[in-house]
């Protein structure tokens, strides 16, 4: 069964009760949370996941609870606590949702230590995943939401889950946190996205969550062979230039852009030859979503 | 630098290298490290630990020799300097005579 598939008020009264437990492959996350608008907006963004039973067992288990401290008179505050702890000053109750994408996407670069975790958006078509490895800032979630909008299977615009042995991607399907101007640009790009409520003022200025596709959550299993590596790098007004570059250098960047490449070592070194091997590597500049769309298919076209 | 210095890899030192093309990539497994080399410091790394404890005057004519190379090309300070920069990151150590 669906999340979808379960009214608000069921999944409100779960959440308050033991949680709900949902599987995010690669990982179950039971939240529990008594905020009726975390459940409203839960709810909607994550329609297309399938509920696990509530007696499984969950690798990520979250809490959003009300915050103690004299602030909560002047604004009520949420506290995201993950197996008891709690990593993280306590956010405006209101944004509690984009404290949740947040929490989850620290406490996944914390532990997936049995995959390199590459600080990287990827999208996959005909088997052939496209690795988007860049810092915050690049664009890369906005490129990588248009590119699913286009019909490519959406993986992460976060997360490049390398499997250690070989090289290959898996998904970890969640929404696309857009940001300030991108918000607008996708609203416009896809006009029947889903895109959740708006939160402005965030630490990050207006968030607001892109729905990820119902085909790309329900085959949120099926690794990828990576077909390309593509460094983009986003400039208002530019023209899009796609520039191949050596395989050294590429495995530089690409090892310098993973979260956990010294804690994977050896592993984490094969895998990203593994990579840079299997496929060519790119830097990507645009100023544009439909000339990026065509760069990428000037270098993907014949292989995805 | 004193000619006197005899190169060795440090104890417990492991080192992958994945050669591309374009480039060399060394992964010191000790302290988890990935080094971008040209073929000179890698072919250097290579006589270093085929035979530790040679002097710098013989692992540059072993160079030399390997690379297929005559002295203008890769001069005896530039090997030094070479050597230097790879005990600074702690893939060569040397040992006084």
């Amino acid at each position: 069964m669906n999340v979808g598939e379960l009214s608000p008020a069921l999944v409100s009264s779960r959440m308050a009760a033991d949680g709900l437990a949902v599987a995010i492959p690669p990982v179950t996350v039971r939240l529990r949370s008594p905020l009726r608008q975390v459940a409203t907006q839960f709810h909607s963004l994550y329609a297309d996941y399938v509920v696990a039973d509530a007696s499984d067992y969950a690798d990520i288990d979250v809490r959003l609870v009300p915050a103690g401290g004299a602030r909560r008179w002047l604004r009520p505050q949420v506290q995201f606590v993950v197996d008891g702890v709690m990593p993280f000053d306590a956010f405006p109750q209101d944004h509690a949702l984009p404290l949740f994408e947040w929490g989850l996407n620290w406490v996944f670069s914390h532990r997936m230590h049995d995959h390199l975790v590459l600080h990287a958006a990827a999208v996959a078509r005909g088997g052939r995943a496209l690795l988007l490895p860049a810092w915050p800032g690049s664009g890369k979630s906005t490129l990588a939401a248009s590119l699913a909008s286009r019909g490519w299977r959406f993986f992460s615009d976060e997360f490049g889950l390398v499997k250690l042995d070989g090289g290959d991607v898996i998904p970890f399907v969640r929404p696309v946190a857009l940001k300030n101007q991108s918000i607008a640009v996708m609203r416009a790009f896809d006009p029947h996205a889903f895109i959740g409520t708006s939160f402005p003022k965030t630490r990050k200025g207006t968030v607001a969550h892109l729905r990820a596709p119902a085909e790309s959550v329900r085959r949120a299993r099926e690794p990828a062979r990576v077909g390309a590596v593509v460094f983009p790098d986003f400039e208002a007004g530019a023209e899009a230039s796609m520039r191949r570059i050596d395989k050294a250098t590429a495995f530089l960047k690409l090892a310098g852009n993973a979260f956990n490449y010294e804690v994977v070592g050896e592993r984490g070194f094969k895998a990203v030859a593994a990579i840079i091997r299997g496929c060519e590597s790119y830097i990507l500049r645009y100023g544009d979503l439909d000339a990026a769309h065509a760069a990428i298919e000037g270098v993907m076209g014949d292989r995805a | 630098m004193d000619t006197s210095h005899r190169w060795r890899i440090p104890a417990g030192q492991r080192l992958l290298f994945e050669d591309f093309d374009d480039g060399i990539v060394a992964f010191d497994t000790a302290v988890g490290a990935t080094h971008l080399l040209n073929v000179s410091a890698a072919e250097t790394l290579a006589i270093i630990e085929a035979a530790p404890d040679l002097a710098t005057d013989d692992i540059h004519r072993r160079l030399l020799a390997r690379l297929e190379i005559g002295e203008d090309a890769l001069p005896y300070d530039s090997l030094q300097e070479l050597l230097a920069h790879l005990e600074d990151l702690g893939l060569v150590a040397v040992r006084t005579a």
